[in-house]
C-alpha cells in the first residue's frame, strides 16, 4: 500500500516535470498577468481617487534637486561632512567629562577600595587596571559619538534620503561591476560593519552580494572614528594654523571616509575583473516617498536601543582586551615584558610602513574590537619609553585628559606627521574586527570568502602604507 | 458566516486599549503565532513595534528588515507570538533576499497572517495579498499608511474590499498608533475562529496555466484528498519549487497543510 | 633606515613578483593548478558527451571523430575508447562507437550539470553570454550529482537552459524533441527559436552577436539555398544556411503579436508615458521575475519620471511607485506610446 502511494506520488512529480516542459517558460508570465488583472479589478472596485492633479509635487521637486548634476554629489558630500562634523565637535565635551568621571575619579577610588580590603596586587591589576579601565575607556570614547551619530543617521534614513544616495551612486557602482544597493549597505557600514554585512541581503545577485560583503570593511565604522578623530586632531590639526585646526581635522576625517568609498569602488572593480568575474547585472530599487522624520521618537529609539546595543558589544570586547594588555605588559621574562619583546622585534618592520612596533601590537590586540586601538597604543608607547610618571603605570589603559599630553607622548615616542597619516590610513584599511569576520562567515558560509575578506584589506593596508611611507621619505 | 465583515464600533468594550498588554520579547507558552507579511517599506516593523512594544529598526527604504524578529503580546487573555518578516514582493520568486519571508509564510504555519499594505499603492500590493490568500485561510489585511492615502485623496472602501477579498480589512496608521485596536480585534477573531475567512482565489484566463493546474489538481487530490490549497501546490510544482517537491515525495504535504487549515471553530465542535 | 628609494624599488619588485605568482586566474600558481586538473576523468567524460551528441544527431561516431573532438592523437583516442569499453560505458561495433545504457546515463548526468551551470551563470551571475559555454565546459567535471541537485533546487529546478535546451532531470529524463532546423522552415510562417546550438563556438558567437535568442519570434520571408531571410522584432535578418542549421525553431500556431513597431522603455523621454506590451524573452528568470513583481505586465502604464545626472539608472513611476531601473533592464521592456 505504502509502496503504491510512493509510486503514485512520484508520478505526480514526473507529470509536473512533463507539464513544465510543455508550458515552457511562459508559465510564470501568464500567472503574474492573471494576478495583476485580478488585482486591478479588486482595486478598481474599492479605491476612488479624487482630484488627480496635486500629484505629490514636493517629492518630485526635491528629487530633481537631489539627483541633479549640480547638486547630487555636492549634497551627498555636504550631508556626510555635516554629520561627521557635528559628531566630532559635539562629542568632545561629553567624552572628556565621562573620562574624568570614569577614569580620573572612579578608577583611583576602586584602587583605594581594593587596597583597603587588601586584594592581592595581581587581582586588582587584572580587574581594575585591566578590565575596568578597558571598559571605561570604551564607554567614554564611544558613547558620545554614537549617541550623536546614530540619531542623525536615523533621521536621514527616516526621511528617505538613503535610497536617493543609492540612486546617485549606481552609475559608479555599475561601472565597477557592482550593485547600486552597495551604497545602502555601505551607509549601514558607517554605523557598524556587522550591520552592513547583514544588510547586503538586499542584493539578490550572489556575485554582487559577495563584492558588497568584501568591500563593506571600507566603510569606516564606529569603532574606528575615535582613532581617526584623535589622530587627525593631533597631527593634521597640529600642522595647520590654530584657527583652521577644527576644519582641517574634520576635513581629514571626511577625507578618509571618502577614501574608503573610493577604495570600495576600486576593489569592487578589481574583484569583478578577477576572482568574481562578471558584469553588473540588474538594479531595481524602489524610491519611497519622503516622510518627515519624527525627531523625538528617533532620538529616543536610537539612544536607548541602537547605542546601547553597540556599546554593550564594545564593552564586552574591551574587558578581555584590557586583561590581555595588562598581562602582556606584566608577564616578564628576564625583566622584559612580553609586550616589549614583540615591540622591539617588530619595530623595524613597522617602520617600513611608516608605522611602528607599538601600532602593530595594538592592532593584534584590538582584533576583537577596533575601539581599543588608541588606548593600547598609548599604553604601549609609555611602556617602551619607560615614561612611568605619566598615566597610571604599566599595563594600564588610560585616557590623558588633554589632547596635548597625548601629543607629547606620541612625539616622545618618535611619531611624526607621517606616522599619524599612516595610522589613519591603516585604521581604514585593515582586517575587519572579529565579530564582522564571524558575521561574514555566517552570511557566506564559505571559509574561502571569509579569508579573502579578512586578508585582502590588511594586505592592501600594508601595501598602501608602504608606498606612502617610502614616497614621503623620498620627497 | 453570520459575522458582519467589519466592526466599526469604537465604543464596544472589546475595543478597550486595556485589553492589550505588550509583552516585549516574552513569548513563552503562546496560544497563537501571527506573521506580518507585506511588500517592503509598508510599515510592518512599525506595526510590530506598536503591538509588542519592542524597538525593531524601521527606516524609510525598502529592505530595512532582513532577518525575522519575534515578539509577544497579550490580548483578551490570549498570548500571541508576533513575527516581523522582511519585505517581499512575491512568494513566487526564487530570490534569496525574500527567502526568509517566503519560507515563514509557506512553512512556518502561522495561525494568522497579517498582510500589511501601503494604502496609496493598493493595486500593486494586492499582488502579494492574492498570493498569500492562495496559501492560507486565515489572514487579515492591514491597510497601513492610510494617513498618506488620505493626503493624496485616495479613498478606500474597506467594506467592499473586505467582501471582495473575504478577509477582515483594517485601515491603520501604525506610526501614529491609529487603528491598532481594531487590528488586534480582527487578529483575535480570526485566530479564535470567530471570524471565518473566505479568501479570494486567483482566477486565470490563460488556457495553458488552467489546463496544467487542473491536470495536477486532479492527481494531487487523489494522493492528498484533504489538501485545501491544492491550487497553490500545483502552481508551485509548475514553478519547480523544491520544497513542495520534497513534501510530496515524503508524503508530508497532507499532514502539514491540513493542520494549518482546520479553523479553530471546527476543532472545538 | 636605509635609503627610501632603494626600499621603494625593492618593495615594488617584491610586490610585482608576488602578483605574478599569485594573481587569481592568471598567476603562475593558478596556471599550475589548472594543469593539474587536466585528467583522464575529463577526457572520459568529454568522450561520452561527444558520443551522446552524435547519437542525438543520428550520426555515428568513430575513433576519428573522437580524436578530433578531444584534440588528441588517434592512439590516445583508441586508448580512451578501450578504457570506456572496459568499464562498459560503450560498445564498439565495426569501428563505430556506441553508448551503452550506462554510458548514456553518465553522459546525461554530465549534460545536466553543464546546462544547470549555464543556467546558473545566466540567471544568477553577471557572466557574459559568450563565456557561459566555456565556463560550463570546465565546471561540469567538478560538480557531483548531489551538488547539482542542490543547485537545481535553489534555482527552482529550471526546465530549460539559457540556450533553450531542456535540462535532463536527476533521473536522466529528457522531453521528446520538437522543432526543426531553421533551414527547413516554411516561408510566411511564424516560428519561435527553441534552441541555439552552442557549438562550434565561432558560429554560436556570430548568432549571439546578431541578437538572436531562444524564445525569439521569427517570420520567415525567404528560404533559398544561399540564404534564409526573416523578420525578428521588427528587423530583417539574413542568415547563411550554414548558420541557420544551428538554429532550431518550432512553429507557432497562433502567433503572438510580433514585437514590431514597439519601442523599448529605455527610449521613453522624461515625462512621457508608455504602455507595456511585453518583456523580451532575452530577459530571463530572476531578472524577469523582478520586473513582473513590480507589476510590469502587458497593459501597465509607465511614466519615465526621474533621471539622475548619469542618465542611467532612471526612475519610473510604475503603478504608483517610483522604481529605479538600469538601462540594461529597460532595454528589455517593450512599450507603445
Ligand atoms: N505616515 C506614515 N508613515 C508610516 C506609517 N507606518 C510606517 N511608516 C513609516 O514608513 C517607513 C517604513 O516603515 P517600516 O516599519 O520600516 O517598514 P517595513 O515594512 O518594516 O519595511 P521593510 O523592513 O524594509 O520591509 C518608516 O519610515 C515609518 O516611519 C504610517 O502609518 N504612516
Ligand atoms: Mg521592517
Amino acid at each position: 500500500m505504502e509502496n503504491i502511494n510512493n509510486t503514485y506520488r512520484e508520478s505526480i512529480i514526473s507529470e509536473a516535470t512533463t507539464l513544465r516542459w510543455e508550458v515552457g517558460e511562459n508559465f510564470h508570465d501568464s500567472l503574474m498577468e492573471s494576478i495583476y488583472k485580478n488585482a486591478s479589478e479588486i482595486a478598481a472596485h474599492s479605491v476612488t481617487k479624487k482630484n488627480k492633479q496635486q500629484n505629490h509635487t514636493f517629492d518630485q521637486k526635491l528629487d530633481k534637486i537631489i539627483t541633479s548634476r549640480m547638486f547630487g554629489f555636492p549634497a551627498m558630500f555636504i550631508v556626510l561632512a555635516v554629520v561627521f562634523w557635528v559628531t566630532i565637535i559635539g562629542s568632545n565635551a561629553p567624552s572628556a567629562m565621562l573620562a574624568s568621571v570614569l577614569i580620573d575619579k572612579i578608577h583611583p577610588w576602586l584602587k583605594e577600595i581594593a587596597a583597603a580590603i587588601s586584594t592581592p596586587l595581581w587581582i586588582s591589576g587584572l580587574l581594575i587596571d585591566g578590565a575596568y579601565l578597558g571598559m571605561a575607556w570604551v564607554v567614554s570614547v564611544m558613547l558620545p559619538p554614537m549617541a550623536i551619530f546614530f540619531p542623525l543617521f536615523t533621521l536621514l534614513e527616516d526621511f528617505g534620503y538613503l535610497p536617493r544616495v543609492s540612486f546617485n551612486m549606481d552609475s559608479l557602482f555599475r561601472k565597477a561591476g557592482a550593485h547600486g544597493k552597495q551604497a545602502l549597505t555601505m551607509s549601514m557600514g558607517f554605523g557598524c560593519n556587522v550591520a552592513g554585512v547583514i544588510a547586503t541581503r538586499v542584493i539578490d545577485s550572489p556575485r554582487e552580494r559577495l563584492i558588497a560583503i568584501i568591500t563593506n570593511n571600507f566603510a569606516l565604522c564606529n569603532g574606528r572614528w575615535p582613532t581617526q578623530i584623535l589622530i587627525a586632531t593631533i597631527f593634521i590639526g597640529g600642522a595647520v594654523p590654530g584657527y583652521l585646526a577644527g576644519i582641517a581635522s574634520a576635513g581629514a576625517v571626511v577625507g578618509v571616509a571618502l577614501l574608503g568609498v573610493v577604495l570600495s569602488l576600486v576593489v569592487s572593480w578589481g574583484l569583478s575583473r578577477t576572482v568574481l568575474k562578471g558584469e553588473a547585472s540588474t538594479f531595481s530599487l524602489e524610491l519611497p516617498p519622503y516622510r518627515p522624520p519624527r525627531i523625538l521618537r528617533t532620538l529616543y529609539t536610537s539612544l536607548i536601543d541602537r547605542t546601547a546595543i553597540v556599546l554593550w558589544r564594545a564593552v564586552i570586547f574591551a574587558v578581555p582586551a584590557g586583561l590581555v594588555i595588562w598581562l602582556v605588559s606584566n608577564i616578564t621574562i628576564e625583566g622584559i615584558s612580553l609586550a616589549e619583546y614583540f615591540i622591539n622585534w617588530s619595530n623595524p618592520f613597522g617602520l617600513l610602513f611608516g608605522l611602528n612596533g607599538v601600532i602593530l601590537l595594538a592592532y593584534i590586540i584590538a582584533i576583537p574590537a577596533n575601539e581599543i586601538v588608541i588606548p593600547t597604543i598609548l599604553m604601549l608607547t609609555v611602556l617602551t619609553l619607560g615614561m612611568n610618571s605619566v598615566g597610571a603605570g604599566d599595563g594600564v589603559m588610560f585616557e590623558l585628559e588633554s589632547v596635548n599630553a597625548t601629543a607629547d607622548i606620541f612625539k616622545a615616542g618618535g611619531w611624526t606627521l607621517l606616522t599619524g597619516i599612516n595610522l589613519m590610513l591603516f585604521s581604514l584599511i585593515h582586517n575587519p574586527c572579529s565579530t564582522t569576520i564571524y558575521t561574514i562567515y555566517k552570511e557566506t558560509r564559505s571559509l574561502k570568502w571569509t579569508t579573502v575578506s579578512a586578508l585582502l584589506p590588511v594586505v592592501m593596508g600594508f601595501i598602501i602604507t608602504f608606498f606612502v611611507a617610502q614616497i614621503w621619505r623620498l620627497i | 458566516m453570520s459575522n458582519s465583515l467589519i466592526h466599526n464600533c469604537e465604543t464596544c468594550p472589546a475595543h478597550n486599549v486595556g485589553n492589550l498588554t505588550k509583552l516585549g520579547i516574552n513569548m513563552d507558552n503562546f496560544d497563537f503565532v501571527v506573521a506580518l507579511a507585506g511588500n517592503p517599506n509598508t510599515g510592518k516593523s512599525t506595526v510590530f513595534n506598536a503591538l509588542t512594544g519592542l524597538k525593531q529598526h524601521t527606516g524609510n527604504w525598502p529592505g530595512k528588515t532582513v532577518t525575522r524578529a519575534e515578539g509577544g503580546f497579550l490580548y483578551n487573555n490570549k498570548k500571541f507570538k508576533l513575527v516581523d518578516l522582511p519585505g517581499t514582493y512575491s512568494l513566487l520568486s526564487t530570490s534569496t533576499d525574500e527567502e526568509v519571508a517566503r519560507n515563514f509564510v509557506l512553512f512556518g504555519q502561522p495561525d494568522v497572517t497579517v498582510i500589511v499594505v501601503d494604502s496609496s499603492r493598493l493595486e500593486r500590493n494586492l499582488n502579494l495579498v492574492l498570493q498569500v490568500l492562495e496559501i492560507t485561510n486565515r489572514a487579515v489585511l492591514c491597510l497601513n499608511l492610510i494617513d498618506e492615502a488620505k493626503r493624496h485623496s485616495i479613498i478606500i472602501d474597506e467594506r467592499k474590499l473586505s467582501k471582495d477579498l473575504g478577509i477582515p480589512v483594517v485601515p491603520t496608521s501604525a506610526r501614529y498608533d491609529e487603528g491598532i485596536n481594531e487590528l488586534l480585534k480582527m487578529i483575535y477573531e480570526v485566530a479564535t475562529g470567530a471570524f471565518v475567512c473566505k479568501p479570494y482565489k486567483i482566477k486565470t484566463e490563460s488556457k495553458q496555466v488552467k489546463n496544467a493546474v487542473e491536470k495536477l489538481n486532479g492527481k494531487l487530490l487523489q494522493a492528498f484528498p484533504k489538501l485545501p490549497n491544492v491550487n497553490w501546490v500545483a502552481l508551485r510544482l509548475l514553478e519547480g519549487d523544491q520544497e513542495i517537491i520534497n513534501a510530496i515525495r515524503s508524503g508530508d504535504l497532507g499532514s502539514l497543510e491540513i493542520k494549518n487549515f482546520i479553523p479553530l471553530l471546527e476543532e472545538q465542535t | 633606515m636605509n635609503n627610501p628609494l632603494e626600499t621603494l624599488i625593492i618593495g615594488t619588485i617584491i610586490l610585482f613578483v608576488l602578483c605574478v605568482l599569485f594573481w587569481p586566474g592568471k598567476g603562475i600558481l593558478a596556471n599550475w593548478k589548472k594543469l593539474q586538473k587536466q585528467s583522464l576523468k575529463i577526457l572520459i567524460e568529454d568522450a561520452l558527451k561527444h558520443l551522446y551528441d552524435f547519437e542525438d544527431k543520428n550520426i555515428s561516431s568513430t575513433l576519428h571523430s573522437l580524436s578530433g573532438y578531444l584534440s588528441i592523437s588517434g592512439d590516445e583516442a583508441a586508448k580512451i575508447a578501450q578504457k570506456l569499453k572496459d568499464i562498459s560505458l560503450i560498445d564498439i561495433h565495426n569501428e563505430k562507437l556506441l553508448l551503452t545504457p550506462d554510458g548514456r546515463t553518465y553522459a546525461l548526468k554530465i549534460i545536466r550539470v553543464h546546462r544547470l551551470w549555464e543556467s546558473y551563470l545566466a540567471d544568477e551571475t553577471g557572466v557574459k553570454e559568450k563565456d557561459w559555454h566555456l565556463r560550463a565546459e570546465e565546471k561540469e567535471h567538478y560538480i557531483d550529482q548531489e551538488e547539482a541537485n542542490i543547485l537545481a533546487a535553489r534555482m527552482g529546478n529550471p526546465a530549460y537552459d539559457p540556450h533553450g535546451d531542456p535540462i535532463p532531470t536527476a533521473s536522466g529524463d529528457l522531453p521528446v524533441k520538437k522543432g526543426k532546423h531553421l533551414t527547413e522552415a516554411a516561408v510566411g510562417k511564424v516560428y519561435k527559436i527553441v534552441h541555439i546550438e552552442d557549438e562550434p563556438i565561432a558560429i554560436y558567437s556570430q548568432i549571439v552577436a546578431m541578437g538572436l535568442y531562444p524564445g525569439m519570434q521569427l517570420k520567415i520571408v525567404e528560404v533559398t539555398k544561399e540564404k534564409i531571410k526573416f523578420v525578428a522584432e521588427g528587423e530583417e535578418c539574413v542568415l547563411s544556411p550554414l548558420i541557420a542549421t544551428n538554429l532550431t525553431v518550432a512553429q507557432i500556431i497562433i502567433p503572438e503579436k510580433i514585437k514590431k513597431d514597439f519601442k523599448t522603455l529605455s527610449s521613453l523621454k522624461i515625462g512621457e508615458e508608455g504602455e507595456v506590451v511585453g518583456i523580451s524573452r532575452a530577459c530571463r528568470k530572476q531578472q524577469r521575475r523582478r520586473l513582473l513583481d513590480f507589476g510590469i505586465v502587458p497593459g501597465t502604464k509607465i511614466i519615465s519620471e526621474l533621471q539622475g545626472f548619469s542618465k542611467d539608472p532612471i526612475a519610473y513611476k510604475i503603478r504608483g511607485t517610483l522604481i529605479a531601473l538600469r538601462k540594461q533592464q529597460t532595454d528589455y521592456i517593450y512599450i507603445k506610446k
